[in-house]
């Protein structure tokens, strides 16, 4: 067995112990569904619910993509930036750190007056808790290549130019996708903030809806639903990742 | 055609009190036309500053003072290609391609500079690994790769830092028969080679003129021109070294 078929047979025999002894614990305890439904009963609820789900899910992954591809692109061209002209670092630095002193959460209903309710509100919001990873790790890793390498290709006889193209661009790049990786993490959770707030269609709206016909089974739904996207735009990185720097070994690409 | 006239280089202590380190001081030595000369001494002599000097890359806080004179082409770019202590290979270029950042930052057409590139690549033994990423060289490989980086810019004038430094001794010995047998210089007279290292056997294998400098600050202590069957008079290198 390889280290990584055992680490992926413990993950899924821990969550399965957990979901048999949720099932269980509310099967003993005899807990009323409306407090803390079985997981068969969030199963049955989730198949009976499909249909309905489906258009939610999308608007939410929308927005969540959306969000993370403005979010990266916008830190990294600032890490990008800041590297090649440092007054532009200087100048960014404040209000880079204020915006992050500031909750997503409370920047929503300022956001949906601006943008509305619609798709682009939602997609800023996502992009506002994203870029600010990606540009701490493209800005990190051009740092711990430039010197030597920038060097090279000066004493090489190459310009700034050519010091931008062929060293602190591609070096940026891996560094950008470890912050992307981590900022998926958490970027469908703000997408599905900001439709608390304000939307029509989204796994928050629904979340939203369920908590107003105390419908505990469906909440559970919705969670499930948030969990598994996170994890599917995980994975989608790490294939990125995977593609666009064949170079790294596979233990430093996760 | 290369020279440094009364170089002085300081480094100003890094956090603000303390003495400045004297890397160079007031140093005069001179490259001539066809000429493959190397520099020794002791480690932290200030030999790769000298290079980096002429390679117009001293930090810019570096109090420099003297004259550093450097061959440029007709359009007024430094006609020198320098070659890094560590091989400065990059991670995320394949061999083939990191060859010709040489070409690409020294402006040598592509056309032209990827045939030779892949030729030298077989005459610097390897062949083969036009495809291999640089982590997946052996050492010797890597500072190979490095330096047919540096000839692929096409400049006359190469300056070459310890190219062999990181190598253990019985590799490196085969390296410099071998950079020898290349003959970077001996063709054409318009080259110049200026080659820095603290191995004495690294200087009698390769150099036309050995210059053997002091300790920190570096200034020249001994000069001596390669003659005859046996070049060099290794015990006489060995005790100035020692000096
Ligand atoms: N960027 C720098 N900042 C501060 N001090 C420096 C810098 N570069 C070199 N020095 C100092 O200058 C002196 C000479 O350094 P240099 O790298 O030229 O030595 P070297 O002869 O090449 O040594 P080695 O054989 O170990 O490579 C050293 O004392 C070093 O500490
Ligand atoms: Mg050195």
């Amino acid at each position: 067995m390889t280290p990584r078929t055992r680490a992926a047979l413990v993950g899924g025999v821990t969550v399965a112990v957990l979901i048999a002894a949720w099932e269980a614990a509310v099967r003993m305890g005899d807990l009323p569904p409306f407090v803390l439904p079985a997981p068969s009963h969030v199963a049955a609820t989730a198949v009976g619910s499909a249909p309905l789900l489906g258009p939610h899910v999308l608007t939410t992954a929308t927005e969540a993509v959306l969000g993370l591809a403005l979010g990266a692109t916008v830190g990294w061209l600032l890490a990008v930036l800041t590297a090649t002209i440092p007054t532009t670092g200087q100048v960014a630095q404040p209000v880079v750190l204020l915006s992050q002193t500031i909750p997503t959460v409370v920047l929503a209903p300022l956001m949906i007056l601006w943008a509305g309710f619609g798709l682009t509100s939602k997609v800023v919001l996502v992009a506002l808790t994203v870029f600010f990873p990606v540009l701490i790790a493209s800005s990190a890793a051009i740092r711990d290549v430039d010197a030597e390498h920038a060097d090279m290709v000066a004493g090489l006889g190459g310009t700034r130019r050519h010091q931008l193209w062929i060293v602190r661009l591609p070096a940026s790049v891996p560094g950008a996708l470890a912050g992307l990786r981590i900022a998926a993490t958490y970027a469908v959770g703000a997408a599905v903030v900001s439709e608390y707030l304000a939307g029509a269609s989204g796994i928050g709206v629904f979340i939203q809806r369920s908590r107003k016909a105390y419908a505990v089974d469906q909440i559970f739904v919705g969670i499930a639903l948030i969990a598994i996207l996170t994890a599917v735009l995980v994975l989608a990185i790490v294939a990125l990742r995977r593609a666009l720097t064949p170079w790294q070994p596979a233990h430093a690409r996760l | 055609m290369l020279a440094v006239r009364d170089l002085t280089v300081a480094f100003p202590p890094a956090r603000g009190k303390g003495d400045a380190t004297v890397a160079l001081d007031r140093l005069t030595l001179e490259v001539s036309r066809g000429e493959f000369v190397a520099v020794l001494g002791p480690s932290g002599c200030g030999k790769s500053t000298l290079l980096r000097a002429w390679g117009g890359l001293l930090v810019e806080r570096a109090r420099v003072s003297g004259e550093i004179a450097v061959p440029r082409a007709s359009d007024g770019t430094r006609a020198t290609a320098w070659m890094p202590q560590r091989d400065g290979l990059l991670p995320w270029r394949r061999a083939l391609s990191n060859a010709m950042v040489g070409a690409i930052a020294a402006g040598v057409p592509r056309e032209r500079a990827l045939p030779r590139a892949r030729a030298l690549l077989v005459e610097f033994g390897l062949g083969g690994f036009e495809d291999a990423w640089p982590h997946e060289l052996s050492g010797g490989m890597r500072q190979r790769l490095a330096l047919l980086r540096t000839c692929l810019t096409e400049r006359p004038v190469l300056l070459l830092d310890e190219p062999f430094g990181a190598l253990d001794p019985v590799t490196r010995r085969r390296m410099n028969a071998w950079l020898a047998s290349v003959g970077l210089v001996s063709q054409d007279g318009e080259r110049a080679v200026a080659l820095v290292t603290h191995d004495v056997d690294e200087a009698i294998t390769l150099a036309d003129r050995i210059v053997v400098m002091s300790g920190r600050p570096g200034r020249i202590v001994h000069e001596v021109q390669a003659h005859g069957e046996s070049r060099y008079d290794r015990e006489a290198l060995l005790a100035s070294l020692d000096a």
